[in-house]
């Protein structure tokens, strides 16, 4: 019998699949100016990734058995680009049928042929966090991945070890598309902060029933577990602590909303997204350690948005807020280093603080600094080396490394980097470009119903 | 009115004992039949030339040299003739009637599209797929025709349509067709029509919820029938007991792939949830031969290809450009006067990048092609599925993937003792061998090569024949033709022939029509025009039975011509011309 209940425990315990081998390298990366975030701007230095790790940043370092050599002098090498809040490498980004969906997880739809992937490599990024959409209240659990490109297993992509995330969204776009699209709730904001509340509560009421099973367990070899249910293991597992959330939000009265009901339920990891009105509440999210991930200058594109400022990320941060700037794009992903120079003109952050925004910054906010964001012995050979200062607009990304591997070397950047090509497709070809942003995608019926 | 019907149908009629053995009523004089002096390939690699073939009741009686007719034989002369074990599809809707789709972007009437019901869902992992056939569907007819005596076959729609069984492709219902029922437990990455689940992801999650609720409620129902008294009692659900048998390993669980991607997540999927898995319709599977390889884990390919590479019409002039402008001022064919125009505006820069990309085209539909001839270099067994293929497209693309490297021993492995060991149905099919249920293809030249044609199948025993007919032109599919108006058009029916007038009407960009004779006229169904070839289909009925005709036709202008098949009665010629105004 109690072998027995051992494996009924087993059923609950998330399956845990085994990492792909990814592919690691190493490199010696020679006299360049390399710009650590954490530990100053040192001049004609090297960095060496050995198997994927950092091993050594210093003067006439020694050359590790079979690593690639660069030669970077005149050049400025920073750790790579994370992006906080992409919807590249997806082939989905919503389930929009359902205003709690927290049960399904970006982790699923990785597609690794994205095109998407080898142009924010060639913008300097080396990581992003693939984001469900903004549907639903709560939508699903996302990804943090590594752009790995040129591998076909969507596996190897994920950033193994990477803390779980989840997304949630304030306002008008789960309104439009439960309350307004489908007829159901939340048609109001109030509706909006009720699906929480509900939506904890019922977690609670699963995670109780859960606790009481086991309890009863031992002595009652009759007792019936509850039935399993992703939905509440996933928001059981917020309440636990184990997911970031990461909220879609513009306004200032819901921020605040979102903030309290966490305090009702006890959580208190939680990064909010776009954050537009951040600037309006910045002590009070420092106070709740709340963290935002914003824009540089980019609003007005739907009524909730208007009341905006391209000092926002410059507030923030001098407000002692865990900030960073994110592309939400396939396109300004490629750019993201010229969204952090804007706060120097708005704002006039330091060329450190300004770099924190998409290094070390959206790090922390995925839980994943310890491995990257910054250069440091130890850490994951995530490098982008710049023909000239990252921050100077004449600046261009000359070589990607991922774990220690090249991804992408501007001196073999060919026209066509697609790794899979439909042979019936004459339309789009490499023309195609991601500008659009995602965040609404698969939700169209829904919003343009009258 | 009924009348008329019959008289116009009168030719089919005559028919009807001369070809058919099947569909006659009464039962057949004899069910022995006797193949002789046939080049008999008993399995790839394995034949005997001058060799016979006895067939009774179903079954293989004797293959060999020298074999005497049987005294109640039938004898089928095999002068010249192959003859092949029936092939077998890997996984297929044959003979399984789609069901009606809802408008494109339409949302069925649900309460909550957040949690509908099962059946919208496209959840009904307990339905069988033998309440869900026809026998006389049409694609049973057009599959046999190409030499397919079985199937692996699966219910139509969601994630998880139902379960398969193995059916022979003859037998005159649904009863008869069945070798194995409840094989498999199909499943797709296939979403519901904006109700959950949609995507991919949801369809992820919800597959791993069913199948842990399942061994949940597995474990309960064990537990109460063990000690039930003073227990909560289990739930009956008939979807989560469809799961019982998969996760005892009894039956396993054939996933639909449409990419790669698919790919590793339904090995994904397998390896989490622990299921025995079967991938049907891979297509690059080169790409991942290895996690193949290491996981052994059973796959079939599509039979479904890219269009092949149009010859370029135009070549002769762009190898000489001087010319070029004089022919092409000369041209004002209409469909010529895009790529001229293109010709003229495009950049050099802009060209070499079209070509670039088109050459990358060329290297994509080259993978796709040789997909077959990798996995067999590589070491792996597979069959063929046939979901998503057209059946007038198979022995094309056969013959593409034949031309990619695929020897023809491996193509007619994975045709027939490959799926058969895969089905676990060697021992009764796959090749042909005493004691195998009769299924046979013959052909008239060995079946891969050109001009070949099949000229019996025999299923369960029973022979089909079909006529050879007339060759017509290859139609092309960028052709641009009127099809609408009055068509004068004779049917071809060896000793009788039918006159009919085919009337083809636009109503706002979807095509419909009559065909008319003696006054009697009849709707037609499923008219489409692709480039120049206009097939429809109409049905009748006469006699006590259904007989679908369908036309497949080649417009020429004012000219048509082509085919008709009758049902099970074969295939006929029709030629015919735009009626005079």
């Amino acid at each position: 019998m109690k072998k027995y209940n051992l494996l009924f425990l087993l059923l609950f315990a998330v399956a845990a699949t085994l990492p792909a081998q990814t592919e690691k390298g190493s490199i010696h990366i020679k006299n360049a100016t390399v710009i650590t975030i954490t530990k100053g701007v040192l001049e004609n230095t090297d960095v060496v990734v050995t198997d994927g790790k950092i091993t050594g940043i210093g003067k006439s370092l020694k050359t590790p058995k079979g690593a690639r050599v660069v030669d970077a002098a005149g050049q400025f090498v920073m750790p790579g680009i994370i992006d906080a809040h992409s919807h590249i490498a997806l082939d989905a980004v919503n389930e929009g049928t359902n205003i709690v969906t927290a049960e399904v997880e970006t982790g699923d739809v990785i597609d690794p042929l994205d095109v998407a992937i080898y142009r924010a490599l060639a913008g300097g990024v080396t990581a992003t966090h693939a984001m469900h959409g903004s549907a639903n209240a709560i939508g699903g659990q996302c990804e943090t991945i590594k752009l790995r490109y040129g591998t076909y297993d969507p596996e190897e992509l994920k950033m193994e070890g990477a803390p779980r995330t989840i997304k949630f969204a304030l306002g008008e776009n789960p309104m439009r598309v439960h309350g307004e699209g489908s007829g159901l709730h939340a048609r109001t904001r109030m509706g909006i902060e009720q699906v929480f509340r509900r939506a904890f509560s019922e977690a609670r009421d699963y995670m109780a029933a859960q606790e009481d099973y086991n309890k009863k367990m031992a002595s009652d070899p009759q007792a019936v577990p509850p039935m399993y249910d992703r939905r509440m293991e996933a928001l059981a597992d917020i309440l636990r602590g184990d997911i970031i959330i990461h909220c879609h939000s513009y306004r200032a009265d819901e921020i605040l909303m979102l903030m309290n009901v966490c305090k009702d339920f006890g959580v208190t990891k939680l990064v909010y997204q776009h954050v537009n009105e951040g600037f309006k509440v910045a002590p009070e999210l420092a106070e709740f350690g709340a963290m935002a991930s914003v824009f540089a200058d980019w609003w007005a594109y739907k009524f909730e948005v208007y009341y905006s400022t391209a000092y926002n990320a410059a507030i923030l941060t001098r407000n002692g807020v865990v900030t960073s700037i994110n592309s939400d794009s396939g396109d300004y992903i490629r750019h993201l280093y010229h969204q952090a120079g804007k706060t120097q003109r708005y704002g006039m952050l330091t060329d450190n603080e300004a770099l924190r925004l998409i290094t070390l910054n959206p790090a922390i906010q995925l839980g994943i600094e310890d491995r990257v964001g910054s250069l440091e012995k130890g850490k994951d050979g995530d490098i982008t080396i710049f023909s000239a200062h990252p921050l100077s607009v004449y600046a261009i990304p000359q070589m990607t490394i991922v774990d220690g591997v090249v991804r992408f070397d501007i001196k073999e950047d060919n026209d066509d980097m697609r790794l899979s090509v439909d042979p019936e497709d004459t339309e789009t070809m490499m023309l195609d470009y991601d500008d659009d942003h995602r965040c609404m995608e698969g939700t169209a019926e829904e919003l343009f119903k009258y | 009115m009924r009348k008329h019907t019959v008289r116009w149908l009168l030719p089919f009629l005559l028919l009807l004992p001369v070809l058919s053995w099947a569909q006659d009523e009464r039962p057949p004089v004899t069910r022995a039949y006797f193949i002789n002096n046939a080049y008999v390939v008993q399995e790839p690699g394995k034949v005997i030339d001058l060799g016979g073939v006895i067939i009774r009741n179903g079954l293989i009686e004797a293959v060999g040299k020298g074999l005497k007719a049987p005294l109640d034989a039938k004898t089928l002369e095999g002068d010249s003739l192959y003859v092949y074990a029936g092939f077998i599809e890997g996984l297929s809707h044959t003979g399984v009637p789609k069901p009606k789709q809802p408008e494109r972007g339409s949302r069925p009437e649900v309460k909550d599209p957040g949690n509908p019901p099962n059946d919208v869902a496209g959840i009904q992992p307990e339905r069988s797929v033998t309440d869900l056939m026809k026998a006389d569907d049409k694609s049973v007819a057009d599959m046999r025709a190409l030499g397919f005596t079985a199937a692996h076959v699966v219910p139509h729609g969601g994630m998880l349509p139902g379960q398969g069984a193995i059916v022979l492709l003859g037998g005159d219902n649904e009863r008869e067709m069945v070798l194995r029922a409840n094989t498999s437990l199909y499943s797709a990455f296939e979403g519901g029509q904006r109700v959950y689940p949609v995507t991919t992801m949801a369809i992820m999650s919800k597959y791993r919820e069913l199948y842990k609720q399942a061994e949940q409620v597995k474990g309960h129902a064990g537990k109460y029938a063990a000690n039930s008294r003073g227990m909560a009692r289990p739930e009956y659900d008939d979807v989560l007991a469809a799961f019982f048998p998969v996760i005892d390993k009894k039956m396993p669980v054939f996933f639909e792939v449409e990419d790669i991607k698919e790919v590793y997540r339904a090995m994904g999927l397998s390896k989490e949830l622990g299921f025995n898995l079967v991938l049907a319709e891979v297509s690059r599977g080169q790409l991942v031969m290895d996690k193949l390889k290491s996981t052994n884990t059973p796959v079939f390919l599509t039979l479904d290809l890219p269009k092949a590479k149009k010859e370029d019409k135009k070549e002769k002039g762009d190898k000489d450009k001087g010319d070029k402008k004089e022919t092409d001022e000369k041209d004002t064919d209409e469909k010529d006067v895009d790529k001229k125009e293109g010709d003229k505006k495009v950049s050099p820069e802009k060209k070499m990048m079209m070509d670039k990309a088109e050459a990358r085209r060329d290297a994509s539909r080259k993978e796709l092609e040789e997909q077959a001839a990798m996995l067999a270099k590589g070491g792996i067994t597979f069959g063929f599925s046939t979901l998503n293929v057209k059946a007038s497209d198979v022995r094309a693309h056969l013959g593409r993937m034949i031309k990619a490297g695929l020897t023809e021993d491996q193509a007619l492995a994975a045709l027939t003792t490959n799926p058969a060991k895969m089905l676990g149905i060697a021992q009764v099919a796959g090749t042909v061998e005493k004691g195998k249920i009769a299924n046979l293809v013959v052909t008239d030249k060995p079946y891969f090569a050109e001009g070949s044609n099949v000229r019996y199948v025999i299923v369960d025993g029973m022979p089909h024949e079909y006529e050879v007919k007339k060759k017509k032109g290859p139609s092309d599919p960028d052709a641009v033709v009127m099809a609408v108006g009055e068509w004068n058009i004779t049917i071809q029916v060896p000793g009788q022939s039918t006159e009919s007038m085919v009337t083809i009407t636009d109503d706002g960009g979807s095509l419909s029509g009559t065909i008319a004779s003696d006054g009697d006229s009849r709707n037609l169904s499923g008219v489409s025009l692709d480039g120049d070839n206009l097939t429809f289909g109409s049905k009748f009925e006469a006699g006590g039975q259904s007989i679908s005709l369908s036309f497949d036709l080649i417009i020429d202008g004012d000219n048509i011509e082509g085919s008709v098949k009758a049902g099970g009665f074969g295939s006929f010629d029709v030629e015919g011309s735009r009626a005079p105004k």
